[in-house]
């Protein structure tokens, strides 16, 4: 008999299979269940996980530049630095002079490219931004020392010049002291060339670092220093947040993968009769073992290609809700999220492989 | 009856009550734990982003402007106004008092080096400061608002117990340009130095500073000389002007809430009700506001750079946590409920033998659902324990511990437990319910006979 039977085992056992899994489909449909939900989780963690540096770097951006390149340097040295940052950077560039205002008060005054400094320093306050050629914008202190703030006359060397102060800005900081004004207004008032580069590279220190070193090689003349406090500040939060981040990836990956392993070693421990009657028609341990695991692998791999979608879309709302800008799935992450899986449900198969291997056939299949 | 038949279910399916158990506390464990990582997130973050430094700044109103650019300081270092030192003691009584976690006063004034250096002509700028000064509980200064700042050697002492040694600080590119390091001795320019033979007014020779410390901050501070206050107050008010006690600035740390569009309010502007209600949040506006109010001839303000972008950065992150934390929700909700739907299924020749006892549906559905109630109780209570421990293991891990915060009381968030339970039960019940509902939908003798 025992011959008849592995003669057409191959057939056997993929039909064994099929009708196990049909014949007991809400058992089946709990374990694809628990399957495809920690197949789910991992894959939308993982997905979230490898994109949050990114992610969190971007918002980092909003404090403004975190390189500061200072000397003298021409129109040219300017294109290099851009080309050395990099295409994604920002690259504002600002000149300095000490001017008098209407009362005789000396203040500073900056040119500056309006459109630059508004996407690199996001977090001036400012009413309104400057759009013509002969605007400025105002800091909130130095307003207090100009008689018309709507045609403010400033005298550089003897040379005046009437600016239209179109906004007011409010930093808290330095800025508040200074006046801004077009950049070729600027130069073609007082001759003065730009001397501060303001830089901004998304990314971290190592980021930095690498353009910091890049800019001192392709232009030695400069002095390029790092907002320290910024990307000393910057690294700290995203490492901070990634470590709390992998410690809840794995809690809740230890979570799913736990109640996993028991809602599908139940169901196998549950089998014990099939078990009994199929080793008393000859089935060899191997073959019985082989047949559980079949089962939990067949299930694992349907519940990642479930799980993978389902867990891709909910990376993508998170992204979507929290940063505003969407997380793509990654195709590099299935291989893993499959493995998981595999661990998993081979983990489920074999543990009750064990207590099933001491139960005596003939006392099971009597009831006892 | 009822509890008889609970009782038995329980003591005599023990590894089966077990696993569903076990699904159920790793459940609420992982749920607690999210959750209360999600609701301290903000306030370890925030702190976090204190690196960034003060984020009010005081200055007297009538000050003259700031003619600065990089580190040339066009300001003239008399003239100004000046605020007192002694004010600051009032910062102590402002309502947010407890919420200020740093302050640092500051006053410049120049140093053109004698002795050796003198042919150097350089002239520096002499900053005065606190340094590991008392201000009521905590003790604060220019370096723990400065956290970037890095220095070696050792920071002045406030009050040197030789009144004839002072210390001083400098910047590391000063140190270069001057070649000097940690235990060299800066002089002022004496009268033979200046080319005076003899006074032809009394002369005051400022007294040598011994260098203790070399700062390295990457901004303009590398070019300075730091002091304690007290002497840069003695040298700008003059020596025979005792008790003078001008500063120039303050910067200030306070912990605040984050702004909204309420915060950016002006105060002047609103309703006296909404006025208290700006007043007693702890907005850096409204901190700033009552810090000009205490301090006579003070305007303060928020540094935006820090309170804008931390906002941002921190809804940001504690919006990921939250969602985060929803998704583990939805992940134990779907394991526990996948546990129990097994727990149910795995009966079927139980309710099919009390069904033939002549048990009623209602019956037999209610020993289940009280089953599965004890089992999230139970379940649910601890794993709100172990997860609130780990929530507060995992914070202390990634983020330190910050003083007097991570003392057991802190990591349990008794408003969680109601919540974790309510989530448990209606899991476990939701969970078994599709399965329960099945199982009493089975025909009694069928299951019987099959003996499933």
């Amino acid at each position: 008999m025992s011959t008849a039977t592995t003669a057409s085992e191959s057939i056997s056992l993929s039909r064994i299979l099929v009708r196990s899994l049909k014949h007991r489909r809400a058992r089946s449909l709990s374990a694809l269940a628990a399957l495809t939900v920690s197949a789910m989780v991992a894959t939308a963690l993982l997905t979230l996980y490898a994109d949050l540096n990114a992610k969190l770097h971007h918002e980092f951006r909003s404090f403004g530049a975190n390189i500061v390149a200072t000397g003298a340097f021409t129109d040219a040295d300017i294109h290099h630095a851009r080309e050395a940052a990099g295409s994604d950077a920002l690259i504002a560039p600002v000149a300095f002079a000490v001017a008098a205002t209407d009362r005789g008060t000396p203040v500073v005054v900056a040119g500056v490219d309006f459109a630059a400094m508004h996407r690199l320093d996001n977090w001036w306050k400012v009413d309104a931004w400057p759009t013509g050629t002969t605007d400025a914008l105002i800091g909130q202190r130095a307003a207090g020392f100009v008689v018309n703030e709507t045609a403010v006359t400033l005298t550089y060397a003897g040379q005046p010049i009437t600016l239209h102060g179109a906004g007011k800005l409010s930093t808290g900081g330095d800025e508040d002291s200074r006046i801004y004004i077009p950049l070729p207004a600027f130069t073609k008032w007082t001759g003065v060339q730009p001397t501060v580069l303001e830089i901004q590279v998304p990314g971290g220190e190592d980021r930095v670092n690498t353009t910091i070193a890049t800019l001192q090689h392709t232009l030695p003349a400069l002095h390029v220093e790092p907002v320290r406090a910024l990307v000393a500040g910057e690294s700290r939060i995203v490492d901070r947040t990634h470590a709390l981040m992998y410690g809840a990836m794995l809690l809740i990956a230890l979570t799913v993968a736990v109640s996993v392993l028991a809602t599908l070693s139940a169901s196998v421990l549950e089998r014990r009769r099939d078990f009994a009657l199929m080793k008393a028609l000859g089935a060899s341990q191997i073959q019985l073992i082989g047949h559980f695991l079949l089962e939990a692998l067949v299930l694992a791999t349907a519940g990642v290609m479930l799980g993978y979608i389902l867990g891709s879309a909910l990376a993508w709302a998170i992204g979507e809700m929290n940063f505003g800008t969407a997380t793509l799935p990654r195709i590099s992450l299935l291989p893993l999220v499959l493995l998981l899986n595999l661990v998993i449900a081979t983990a489920a198969a074999l543990f009750p492989a064990r207590v099933l291997r001491g139960l005596q056939p003939a006392a099971l299949l009597k009831g006892e | 009856m009822f509890l008889r038949l609970l009782w038995e279910s329980f003591a005599r399916q023990r590894r089966r009550k077990l696993l569903a158990g076990i699904a159920i506390l790793l459940g609420a464990t992982a749920v607690t734990a999210m959750l209360g990582l999600a609701t301290t997130i903000g306030d370890r973050i925030h702190q976090e982003l204190a690196v960034y430094g003060a984020n009010i700044i005081v200055y007297p109103k009538a000050d003259t402007l700031d003619v600065k650019v990089g580190d040339q300081s066009l300001k003239p270092a008399t003239g100004g106004a000046y605020l007192q030192e002694k004010d600051l003691e009032k910062l102590r009584g402002i309502f947010w008092a407890n919420n200020i976690t740093g302050v640092s006063p500051e006053l410049t004034s120049s140093m053109r080096f004698g002795g050796e250096l003198y042919a150097l002509n350089i002239t520096a700028p002499l900053k005065g400061y606190w340094f590991n000064h008392s201000f009521g509980p905590i003790k604060t200064g220019a370096p723990s608002l400065h956290p970037a700042w890095k220095i070696q050697g050792r920071w002045p002492e406030d009050n040197p117990n030789a009144p004839d040694q002072h210390e001083a600080v400098i910047g590391v590119s000063l140190a270069t340009k001057l070649h000097r390091s940690v235990g060299d001795v800066l002089y002022f320019p004496s009268m033979s130095d200046l080319g005076l033979k003899s006074p032809a007014m009394p002369f005051n020779e400022d007294p040598p500073l011994k260098v203790v410390g070399i700062v390295s901050a990457g901004d303009e501070t590398d070019n300075h000389v730091l002091v304690p206050l007290s002497y840069v107050q003695w040298k700008v008010g003059g020596y025979d002007n005792i008790g003078w006690n001008g500063i120039s600035r303050v910067e200030i740390s306070a912990r605040t809430k984050p702004e909204d569009a309420f915060a950016r309010r002006d105060p002047d502007t609103l309703s006296p009700k909404d006025r208290d209600v700006w007043y007693c949040r702890p907005y850096a506006n409204s901190i700033a506001y009552q810090i000009a109010e205490a301090i006579p001839g003070a305007h303060a303000e928020q540094v935006r750079q820090v309170e804008q972008s931390e906002g941002t950065i921190l809804e940001r992150i504690s919006g990921l946590m939250w969602l985060i934390s929803a998704a583990a929700l939805l992940a134990a909700a779907v394991a526990v409920s996948a546990a129990m739907a097994t727990a149910v299924l795995e009966r079927g020749a139980e309710i099919g033998l009390m069904r033939s006892l002549g048990a009623s549906k209602g019956r037999i559905a209610s020993l289940f659902y009280a089953e599965a109630g004890l089992l999230a109780i139970g379940g649910g209570a601890c794993g709100y324990i172990a997860g609130s421990l780990l929530a507060a293991i995992l914070t202390a891990k990634i983020f330190g511990e910050p003083s007097g915060h991570t003392t057991l009381a802190h990591a349990f968030n008794p408003v969680l437990l109601p919540v974790v339970l309510a989530l448990a039960l209606l899991v476990a019940i939701a969970g078994s319910t599709a399965s329960i509902r099945g199982a009493l939908r089975m025909d009694p003798s069928a299951v019987l006979r099959t003996g499933a």
